[in-house]
């Protein structure tokens, strides 16, 4: 009994580092923190021609002022952002105060922590008590927002662990996308230098050209909270970023 | 039918019932200035005429700039200021502060409408120091209906004192001198003053009142001890001068 018991709790956690490694096939996801706020920006994969890009949804709000991109099988992470976005207003009512970032991602990796936990549990069994989940969630996720310690940016991962990052690259493009950022992030970066840089990070990781079509940008500020990019606003980034890149191309070559 | 007798109780129907609840009496006071708050409570717990205790505090502190009065039912008061502890410090926990003003008064809402329908029976009156440094006092009922005020009185004596504050600290009645107005917040040692005349006429008043008052003053950040050094035998509860400071006064009252 004991043996089973050992083997299966090595086989959750070898499922678990199996879907970490599965995050890695996901499209690439992009998060910068400035002084003015967080900016998220993800690779739309468009497989064919025939897809409506807008709906491809993998930047969502969980309150207004949190915003989470995700990379991954992103089926998993509407469970995970409903769970976020309950807790956040639950803490909102209970406390008539905004949820902290650290706090809301504590509560995500609470839930991806779930997983492995026996079934044979008190309250697993209660009536109307969902099951612990029987594989971890193949998700990983940025979570950026503002409360009272200024703006942060969260990194989470299907083992339940959370990060803080300055800026913080997932998904299959991830390690060149991170280099990039360790090389190109400073403090003192502004909101419009975070947007050129998140696109400039996706765009080098990216097959096809940029357009407000395959990629989404979305921010987080202390004014005006959680927003996506509209399709105009996208289009004027990639336009500045493009024409950024092209100016120092030429130089880089010679 | 005639051939037994009825006994009494089937003769007349007699009903019984349990009460659970009991009001052990007292009075509580809170005042807000423009930088500190006061919240004091007597010490007597009674039930009917006979006295229980001479010393049973009503005012708690809560954090270093929260402090709860707590009047009614003393079981459920005693309860409920042991939940509220226990949610503040699961709070501290998950959210490494400590739990602002505001927000341990909306807690304390939802903790009195979660016992809607068998209610703690007591009046809390809430007071300390705002996110902003302000002197704030919340009031609510026993199911949580709840209000930031500049000042509150509550428990057996509330109907002898809450006419002298509104008419002292709201100025209710009072027109003042041609071309000056009245003050919006008073001074820290014209307060403490107030509170402790409040407590000395209810004394007298009021059978319930008695035995001794409890004073604790909230001082915001960075605010001196002006006010607070004309009274003798204060005591400050908090370690260090940073932050926001919390005082203590005691003062016996008629025991008859």
């Amino acid at each position: 009994m004991l043996n089973l018991l050992k083997a299966v709790f090595i086989l959750n956690l070898i499922k678990v580092e199996y879907a970490i490694e599965a995050i890695k096939l996901g499209s690439t996801t992009v998060g910068v923190k400035t002084s003015e706020g967080v900016v998220l920006a993800v690779e739309k994969r468009v497989q064919s021609p025939l897809l409506e890009s807008s709906s491809i949804e993998k930047i969502m709000e969980i309150d207004s002022h949190l915003g989470c991109a995700m990379s991954g099988l992103t089926a998993d992470a509407r469970t995970m952002i409903d769970h976020a976005r309950v807790t956040a207003q639950n803490h909102h009512f209970t406390y008539d105060e905004p949820i902290k970032v650290e706090s809301i991602t504590q509560a995500v990796c609470d839930l991806a922590l779930r997983f492995g936990e026996s079934v044979h549990d008190e309250d697993a069994l209660m009536v109307g008590y969902k099951l612990p989940p029987s594989r971890p969630f193949g998700v990983a996720l940025l979570i950026g927002g503002i409360d009272e310690l200024g703006p942060q940016l969260y990194h989470t991962d299907p083992s339940g662990t959370f990060v803080q990052y300055d800026a913080k690259a997932i998904g299959s493009g991830s390690e060149a996308a991170q280099a990039e950022l360790q090389d190109r992030w400073y403090k003192q970066m502004t909101l419009a230098e975070a947007h050129s840089l998140a696109l400039r990070v996706l765009k080098q990781v990216m097959e096809e050209k940029l357009d407000q079509h395959n990629v989404q940008l979305a921010q987080v500020t202390k004014q005006k909270g959680f927003e996506i990019l509209s399709d105009a606003e996208l289009k004027e980034v990639i336009d500045i970023t493009e024409a950024a890149m092209a100016a120092s191309a030429p130089t880089a070559a010679a | 039918m005639s051939h037994y007798t009825r006994t009494q109780s089937q003769q007349h129907p007699t009903q019984r019932q349990f009460n659970p609840y009991t009001e052990n009496g007292g009075t509580i006071l809170a005042i807000a200035g423009a930088d500190f708050s006061v919240i004091a409570g007597d010490t007597r717990q009674s039930e009917g005429y006979s006295i229980q205790t001479r010393y049973a505090p009503k005012v708690f502190k809560l954090t270093d700039k929260a402090v709860l009065a707590v009047n009614g039912f003393a079981a459920d008061g005693n309860m409920f200021v042991k939940k509220v502890k226990q949610r503040l410090e699961w709070y501290r926990h998950a959210h490494s502060k400590d739990m602002p003003l505001r927000s341990i008064a909306r807690l304390i809402q939802t903790m009195l409408y979660a016992q809607r329908f068998f209610p703690y029976y007591v009046y809390n009156i809430l007071g300390g120091i705002e996110e902003d440094g302000t002197g704030a006092v919340y009031s609510f009922d026993p199911v949580g209906s709840y209000e930031r005020e500049a000042c509150r009185a509550a428990g057996s004596a509330q109907s002898l004192v809450q006419p002298f504050l509104d008419n002292q600290i709201y100025f209710k009645n009072q027109t003042p001198v041609l071309g000056t107005s009245h003050p919006t917040h008073l001074p820290l040692r014209h307060v403490v003053q107030l509170v402790i005349d409040s407590f000395t006429s209810a004394t007298e008043r009021h059978i319930e009142v008695g035995d001794g008052v409890e004073l604790y003053i909230i001082l915001a950040r960075g605010r001196g001890t002006q006010g607070l050094d004309s009274f003798k035998d204060v005591q400050e509860l908090t370690p260090h001068a940073e932050g926001e400071r919390l005082f203590v006064l005691r003062r016996e009252l008629k025991k008859d």
